[in-house]
């Protein structure tokens, strides 16, 4: 390979990428979107637990029910507590019977009914439970029947412990580096639809050079992007060189993604709907981290899980090598089949 | 005695079924103009592709400078100059930047693209994206890439197709030019006209084989009829065409009892041309 003529590749692909106004638009935009959105969004968890009382007799010991980082709101009645916990201003309800002084005074179980958000952790319903029945069995001095009662409300947040905008932001920098697929797709794309590629091949740059050229760019435009968005967000601070690896596997990754749809765009326009194709199911793993639990293990043969994957478990939560190197190792095994095919559909169509 | 720049020994190359090029042989002189004729679909293309390494022959050799094409590709094609019959410029750069572009690739440390643009008639305009420019302009912006590196052998595919008389001739000019400073020049034309004019001699290409290599001095000769063409003037005033074939030994007692006999308004004589030549030996046409 000669460095002089990648040089001059590189320099010039630059220069027709930026005077592109769409992707020269579209690269700066991108960034400071997915700047603001990571900065509007909480920075921090709201730990305190709200719950939700129906009674329409106060047993006196549960006006003790206020522990730190839990709050109990008193409800005008059964079926607006439901309705409170169902769209989420509880994590939990408690409804009281209208007997329940009177069954005390007897010696009776009173039936006592929880309701739980579907997001609402194990571990607090436990708590709820536990909690409940310590009270109970403070006022009478023997256990209580508890009929429990769930609604499902949507997806399970279950240890969703991060702040929300931390947890977005491996979906934030795959964004950042799927775009750049476009952008490079669209220049492989020209290149040939245009015949420029023809001018370039009778000169002495070999097919390598182009190659090395097409990919330094991609690599560096993807790469440099994505390395800044998370160094403004603080997400290089924990493990530098676990997260900037795992960057420039994705960079490659996408490199080989926009080697792919070149090969079959002609310029922005066709490269669209192949990007489309492409941009759905790698976005698919995000979704995972952002809402844990809903995807299951299949997600595993998406390439971009392992990117996704690594970048979460780094950034949020300090994963090291020993914790991500199986991830790593999958994605760059990814990236090795995705780039030879993109490199052998490509040589197909410059001959 | 100049070498031969270019040497094709018996190329061969099939795409499936068809067989573009089929078993050609033919050799350039260090410094000719070579005009290589033939419809479209003949292969013309192909042999253009093979020569300059795009395509790597399925039979034969093509020898550029002594060196076999297939296994010096980068060296040979760091001799020659190409210039496309489609425009392909980065339209989005200027006309200085393409040509800086390509000197990079070759090379060239020292390189003046203000003379070349000038030496092609763009001067003024270089700084322009070529997207403005028109397709005469696009088209002498690609002879001039073609010769940033002085290249020792020059491919010009149609070079002057569909421009403008001005912009043609200012392409023939450099052709020219590129010859005197002791270029060998490949010249793939429809223009018969052009050809017969640049060409030290000339290739027919039809299926892929060639049909006739020579000077076109020596096809006229060969395969043409050279005539006179009169126009005279009947006893009623009308004008009709008359016609006499030369070189052969009825021409002058022809042209006797046309002057004694009838009134001779216009006469000129008339050669073949190398299109009704290319007619005569293929039974088809250049442009279809």
């Amino acid at each position: 390979m000669n460095l002089r003529i990648i040089g001059a590749l590189i320099s010039k692909d630059f220069s027709l990428f930026f005077r592109n106004r769409f992707f020269a638009l579209m690269t700066v935009f991108a960034l400071i979107t997915y700047l603001t959105i990571y900065f509007v969004m909480p920075s921090s968890v709201d730990e305190s637990l709200k719950i939700g009382l129906y009674a329409p007799v106060m047993p006196p010991v549960f006006e003790q029910l206020q522990e730190e980082s839990l709050e109990i709101e008193v409800v005008e009645s059964d079926e607006a507590l439901r309705e409170a916990v169902t769209e989420g201003q509880y994590v939990a309800g408690v409804a009281l019977p209208a007997d329940i002084m009177e069954r005390f005074m007897l010696g009776q179980k009173p039936q006592i009914t929880l309701y739980f958000a579907s997001d609402t952790p194990e571990e607090l319903k436990d708590a709820v439970v536990v909690l409940i029945r310590e009270l109970a069995y403070l006022q009478t001095g023997q256990p209580l029947a508890i009929e429990m009662s769930e609604e499902i409300l949507g997806p399970d947040m279950l240890g969703m412990q991060i702040p929300p905008r931390d947890r977005l932001r491996p979906l934030l920098v795959f964004f950042i580096l799927i775009i750049e697929t476009m952008g490079l797709a669209t220049l492989i794309g020209e290149e040939v639809g245009r015949r420029t590629i023809q001018a370039l091949l009778v000169t002495p740059m070999t097919v390598k050079d182009l190659f090395a050229a097409k990919g330094i760019m991609g690599i560096s435009l993807a790469f440099g992007q994505a390395a800044l968005f998370m160094a403004i967000v603080g997400g290089i601070s924990g493990q530098p060189l676990v997260i900037l690896a795992a960057l420039l596997l994705g960079a490659v990754l996408v490199t080989g993604i926009g080697f792919l749809i070149g090969s079959v765009a002609k310029d922005m326009m066709s490269a669209m709907p192949w990007f489309l194709v492409a941009l759905i199911p790698l976005l698919i793993p995000t979704v995972s981290v952002m809402f844990p639990g809903l995807i299951t293990g299949w997600v595993k043969v998406i390439p971009s899980y392992y990117l996704v994957d690594t970048l979460h478990r780094a950034a949020n939560f300090g994963a090291g090598w020993g914790d991500v190197w199986q991830s790593l190792l999958m994605l760059l095994g990814f990236n090795v089949v995705i780039v030879w095919i993109g490199i052998t559909a490509l040589r197909r169509k410059f001959r | 005695m100049a070498g031969d720049a270019i040497v094709a020994e018996e190329l061969t190359y099939w795409y499936g079924e068809l067989v573009a090029v089929d078993h050609i042989s033919f050799n350039v002189a260090e410094g000719e103009i070579l005009g290589f004729l033939g419809p479209n679909g003949a292969g013309k293309t192909t042999t253009v592709k093979i020569l300059t390494g795009l395509l790597r022959p399925k039979g034969g050799k093509a020898t550029l400078l002594g060196m076999d094409v297939a296994k010096n590709v980068e060296k040979v094609q760091g001799e020659i100059g190409v210039c496309f019959e489609d425009a392909n410029l980065y339209e989005q750069m200027s006309a200085i930047e393409n040509l800086r572009l390509f000197a990079r690739l070759f090379g060239i440390r020292s390189f003046d693209a203000d003379a070349l643009l000038r030496r092609v008639g763009l001067a003024g305009r270089e700084k322009d994206r070529v997207e403005a420019y028109s397709k005469g302009m696009k088209q002498r912006l690609m002879v001039a890439r073609s010769i940033v590196n002085r290249p020792r052998v020059l491919f010009l595919d149609e070079p002057t197709e569909g421009l403008d008389p001005a912009s043609a001739e200012s392409i023939r000019n450099i052709i020219l030019e590129e010859r005197e400073r002791g270029a060998t020049i490949f010249l793939t034309t429809h223009d018969m006209m052009e050809a017969d004019r640049l060409s030290d001699r000339v290739v027919f290409i039809n299926q892929g084989k060639i049909v006739a290599l020579d000077t076109p001095h020596n096809l006229k000769q060969q395969y043409g009829k050279r005539a006179l063409k009169a126009k005279v003037s009947t006893h009623s005033g009308e004008l009709e065409d008359r016609e006499i074939i030369l070189d052969t030994p009825e021409t002058a007692n022809a042209i006797q009892e046309l002057f004694a006999q009838e009134r001779v308004v216009t006469i000129h004589s008339e050669e073949a041309s190398l299109e009704d030549i290319f007619i005569r030996i293929t039974g088809r046409g250049l442009v279809e």
